[in-house]
């Protein structure tokens, strides 16, 4: 009889050891997204905080807001994204070029648009310098 | 009561302090040249939208804005 039940206890062991695997598994993917979440609300107050009305609400609409760079007075295009996400655009809205520079560390996208509004607005010539040439496909 | 805030991996940290508290200005003035020192550009809102950098801690600003180090992606 022993023989016949020590399998039976060990396939429960086995099913209460998954299951409670599982239910950590879970417990961690959640709380990773709602750390997450914290992240990006967090992020997208600050942007509210310093865009301006006018680029705040192209940002709602659109996903992107303009920007006019301090130096040359050229006219930028952020989209909301933390890579390959500036481009410099003419008059009518068309993509002249892409550069790509970010800040430091794994920041939110609410945070690395910021820091790309505020770079640009203050210090474009820094901003280009260490930015990344990005070829232009007919994105527009 | 004036904020100093931090971009960082979690989103943001903020600092607020009594500017009219000379020690909480005194270790206001340290995180901004720690900060600074570490590549952080400091930057304070001028108006709605239009932004300014700073090189120097300013004791009046309410708000200081604290952006880690531009790099190419």
């Amino acid at each position: 009889m022993a023989m016949l039940a020590q399998p039976r206890s060990a396939r429960a062991f086995l099913s209460d050891a998954l299951q409670h695997c599982s239910r950590m598994a879970k417990a961690l993917r959640d709380w990773f997204q709602e750390a997450q979440r914290e992240r990006e609300a967090r992020g997208r107050k600050l942007l509210t905080e310093w865009l301006s009305p006018e680029q705040w609400a192209q940002y709602e609409a659109y996903g992107f807001f303009d920007v006019t760079g301090s130096d040359t007075g050229r006219r930028y295009r952020i989209r909301h994204g933390t890579v390959a996400n500036v481009y410099e655009v003419d008059e009518a809205g068309q993509t002249r070029a892409g550069w790509c520079f970010v800040p430091n560390g794994n920041l939110v996208a609410g945070d690395v648009v910021l820091a790309q509004k505020i770079a640009l607005e203050t210090d474009e010539r820094g901003a280009l310098a260490v930015a990344n040439n990005l070829e232009v496909r007919a994105e527009r | 009561m004036a904020t100093q805030i931090v971009m960082n991996q979690r989103g943001d940290s903020r600092y607020n302090f009594d500017a009219k508290d000379a020690k909480a200005l005194a270790r206001a003035e340290r995180r901004f040249k720690e900060l600074t020192g570490m590549g952080f550009t400091a930057a304070v809102r001028t108006a709605p939208g239009e932004v300014a950098l700073i090189r120097k801690f300013d004791p009046t600003a309410e708000e200081t804005l604290f952006i880690p180090r531009l790099v190419g992606g």
